[in-house]
């Protein structure tokens, strides 16, 4: 019997087929970039918060910049993947243990920019493979319907107190300022005491959440009385209108403080625009690029003597002091210390 | 309302025979059809080669990823958020596809439209309304709490949450398949069973429903594999699955290959399905041809009309009205949403074009793998079964990194362009197209091309003038399944696009990220018009050619 495929017709068919599926491939999107002078930038920070800082670095410099908002660690491995060949120039990260693991698995390329002298160690890499840019502080949420101002705990240790059986929540280790939190933990308790400290808050009904968001709009709502969140939440929540307190734990002599994880900067290992690349990482660091970001954002400037603004400036409260390459050390053995977190 | 069939020459020279034994068709592979499998098979199965060659280079370390993920509980835990969502789509999606194709239900071609809008909402905006409205602090618990009682009446957070989302926002897979099925087949053998004496029930039970197999395979595998590699929908809903611990494992260890362990696991399954699939279907036959003029046999409602209205109300309240609502409400005013068409045309003109050709590739390479499938038994239709199906069971993000791999290393020129995206769309529902044409196609007697080419036509035109015009409901399905999948993707959009490209998608996540809702909302809602757009019209295109038959 004749059969479909074998006369001439089909033939020509598949080839037209062939040729379209080709053609397609390689059509640029309208607006798609084309590899060239542009300094490629992924950013895990909100667009609203790093796009007039790369607009006013192309106004200044008269260079031109595309920007890639995403996840940090969805660009984290994306950078990962593309190892052999380089796409990405500038990344910026809502975390800087994100920048540790990439700089570990060889990813980036060391820079330390002058500006960068007056950040306090913690926030800036030893070995100057990313810098901080500014910083989140790990703080308690709470809903000032449900609880009242003196009741809320000034420890994260008074936490397991049965008063707030069911009633708190935090995000999983899905959000890594979480993760860093619970390394830091490790740190300072030890591994035997973190352990039970935390086995103590989800016997007291701690709720994990799967992130930040879903914390301070349960605390926002009434959902939860309490959660354990970073500092620009408690801005976020005020700015939605919900009935909110933040309070700073432990802040006591003895105490352990509130730790502060940085966002950070960092040039990737085998940039095409490696001048255009520190240039940015300065600029990124200047007055009015800081001014711009913090404003945004409601973050915490790192580099000191920084306006404020609205958010509580370092000098004013204790900070947990470790470094995120001792962080970073601690990741592996953190995430078995608490399984299905 | 009918499909257009067109009816060639060769159909009404068949008309007198209604049942015919179909014949496999067993062939040798000439050399142009070798050639384009080859292509398929590689543009398809690179991907999955390299998860397991990723994989097995995990090793030990893989396995421990494994072993500390706990796969068992996992595997058990997805497996039961899939079947019972599946369950809930073929009850949400079998009974409307019948009383909207069968029945003189009032406002049906209206329903038939709307009932397929589902599609248009991507699930993860249908679980941030059912959050809205059944989470804890949600109108519903609110009222009930008020009224006296304690605690939660609803708790929407876990496993039934999952299902009835995901249920409620893939049914018209089921819809739109066993649809088209129903109105392309056979009045004759139904009629056969009036004539034995059965009532519409058991008419419905022992000739249609059995008819309908096919699609409703093809529309529960749909559902089956969707459940499984939904991320965002389940993740909102606090659901535990395979691909939230896939996430996982890139989030917080960057363990590409222990992710990459987790996702072969995913792919296995996937096979299994596949196979149980082409077993329940193989030993049967399903071929039917059309006769004559006459449409399907149109019951009338009488007293069930009432009932049936209700009923079809309630599931499109559910899956369209409410979402619907609920997005014009945050959107706040229509200002707003010309406001964001007008700043961001641009990225409705992305996520057109992207999914546009993706949609219709798709459709070209289906129709091929098809009919190879179809019509060539061996190991060619089933390797491209297994190349073709399986990138449905890869999570976006995993098949999004193992697509840079592969095309920044060996096809540089290409990545970096928007290309990827509709690589990215294309492998990720090619086997919506797949299966809606090889379920068409497998109703389709061969025979009837054979008569066609004894009539001296060419291969060529006896596929044109005859399968083609039999298959296109089938067919158009597939295009508009893959249209609207694509046109919502995000995880491996996300990770695919060029710098600078973005879809709305990509912006309806970005004004998440920013906590404005109002935007959010009002990209949500270009989206979901320009989805049901295409649903309009080529519902339209259909009645219109239906009218000059």
């Amino acid at each position: 019997m004749t059969l479909f495929f074998s006369s001439f017709r089909p033939a020509l068919f598949c080839s037209i087929l062939l040729i379209v599926v080709s053609a397609s491939a390689v059509m640029p999107g309208p607006g798609g970039p084309e590899a060239g002078s542009e300094l490629v930038i992924y950013s895990g920070r909100k667009e609203s918060a790093i796009k007039p800082v790369v607009d006013l670095f192309e106004r200044k410099t008269g260079a031109k910049a595309v920007l890639k908002i995403g996840k940090t660690s969805g660009l984290a491995n994306e950078i990962l993947q593309e190892r052999q060949r380089p796409r990405a120039d500038i990344f910026i990260a809502t975390e800087a243990g994100v920048c540790e693991v990439l700089a570990r698995e060889g990813a980036l390329d060391p820079y330390a920019p002058a500006a960068a002298r007056v950040i306090p160690p913690e926030y800036k890499s030893g070995r100057g493979y990313w810098t901080g840019i500014s910083g989140r502080a790990r703080v308690i949420l709470y809903n000032t319907g449900l609880v009242k101002d003196g009741e809320v705990p000034s420890s994260v240790l008074a936490l397991a107190d049965p008063k707030w059986s069911g009633k708190m929540a935090i995000a999983g280790t899905l959000e890594r300022t979480t993760l860093s939190w619970l390394g830091a933990l490790v740190h300072i308790l030890g591994e035997a005491k973190a352990k039970a400290y935390i086995a103590g808050l989800l016997r007291n009904g701690l709720k994990v959440l799967p992130d930040n968001s879903d914390v301070w709009r349960g605390v926002g709502s009434g959902e939860f009385a309490l959660g354990l969140t970073n500092s620009p939440n408690y801005h976020l929540a005020l700015k939605a209108g919900l009935p909110v307190g933040v309070v700073y734990p432990d802040q006591g002599p003895s105490g352990m403080g509130s730790l502060v994880n940085p966002n950070a900067v960092a040039i990737v290992k085998g940039a095409r625009h490696l001048v255009l690349a520190r240039r940015f990482v300065d600029f990124i660091l200047s007055q009015e690029a800081q001014a711009i970001l913090v404003r945004h954002a409601f973050e915490i400037p790192l580099v000191l003597g920084m306006d404020a603004g609205e958010v509580r400036p370092l000098s004013s409260f204790k900070s947990l002091k470790i470094s995120q390459e001792r962080l970073a050390d601690l990741e592996e053995r953190t995430i078995r210390l608490f399984p299905g977190f | 309302m009918r499909s257009g069939m067109a009816k060639g020459n060769m159909e009404r020279a068949a008309s007198g025979e209604t049942f015919v034994f179909r014949r496999p068709t067993i062939g040798v592979l000439t050399p142009v059809a070798a050639l384009g499998a080859a292509f398929i098979i590689l543009l398809t199965a690179s991907p999955l080669l390299n998860l397991f060659v990723a994989a097995l280079a995990a090793g030990s370390r893989g396995l421990s990823g494994l072993l500390s993920a706990s796969v068992p509980t996992l595997l058990a835990k997805t497996l039961l958020l899939a079947t019972l969502a599946t369950l809930w789509a073929l009850l949400l999606g079998v009974p409307p596809a019948w009383i909207l194709t069968r029945t003189d239900l009032p406002g049906r071609r209206l329903f038939r439209v709307l009932g397929l809008l589902p599609l248009a909402i991507p699930p993860y905006i249908g679980a941030l309304t059912y959050i809205t409205l059944l989470g804890p602090v949600g109108p519903v618990n609110k009222a009930y709490q008020a009224m006296g009682g304690s605690g939660q009446l609803v708790n929407i957070y876990g496993l039934w949450g999952g299902v009835l989302v995901l249920g409620l926002f893939t049914y018209p897979y089921i819809l739109l398949l066993a649809g088209s099925a129903l109105e392309s087949s056979n009045p004759a053998m139904e009629e056969a069973a009036r004539a034995a004496g059965h009532g519409p029930m058991g008419i419905f039970v022992r000739v249609t429903l059995p008819l309908l197999r096919p699609s409703l395979l093809a529309g529960s595998l749909l559902v089956f594999l969707y459940a499984l590699s939904d991320f965002a929908a389940v993740s909102f809903l606090r659901v535990t699955t395979f691909t939230t611990e896939i996430y996982h494992q890139l989030n917080t260890r960057f363990d590409q290959q222990g992710a990459a362990a987790l996702s072969a696991v995913l792919v296995l399954l996937t096979l299994l399905v596949l196979v149980a699939q082409r077993r329940s279907l193989g030993r049967r036959s399903f071929v039917q041809r059309r006769s004559g003029a006459k449409p399907p046999t149109v019951y009338p409602l009488g007293r069930w009309k009432v009932p049936a209205l209700i009923c079809t109300y309630l599931v499109l309240g559910g899956s369209v009205f409410l979402p619907i609502a609920l997005l014009l409400y945050q959107a706040g005013s229509a200002a707003t949403i010309f406001q964001t068409l007008a700043s961001g045309h641009r990225y409705l003109w992305n996520s057109l074009w992207t999914a546009a050709v993706a949609a219709t590739v798709a459709t070209v390479l289906a129709l091929f793998v098809a009919y190879l499938i179809d019509r060539r038994k061996g190991p060619v239709g089933l390797l491209l079964t297994a190349a073709t199906q399986l990138g449905y069971a890869i999570p976006g993000t995993v098949l999004g990194l193992s697509l840079i791999l592969l095309y920044n290393t060996y096809v540089p020129w290409i990545y970096g362009t928007a290309a990827m995206v509709v690589l990215g769309y294309l492998l990720r529902y090619l086997p919506q197209a797949v299966q809606g044409s090889a379920a068409a196609l497998s109703q389709v007697d061969p025979n009837l091309e054979e008569a066609a080419r004894g009539l001296g036509r060419s291969s060529w035109q006896a596929l044109r003038e005859v399968t083609i015009p039999l298959i296109r409901p089938g067919m158009t399905a597939g295009w508009m399944l893959v249209f609207i999948s694509s046109i919502k993707e995000l995880a491996a959009t996300l990770l695919l696009r060029p710098a600078g490209f973005d879809t709305l998608p990509v912006r309806i996540w970005i004004a998440t990220v920013e906590v404005d809702f109002a935007v959010a909302a009002s990209t949500s809602l270009i989206l979901i018009a320009t989805t049901a757009l295409p649903l309009f019209l080529i519902k339209r295109l259909d009645s219109g050619i239906s009218q000059l038959d």
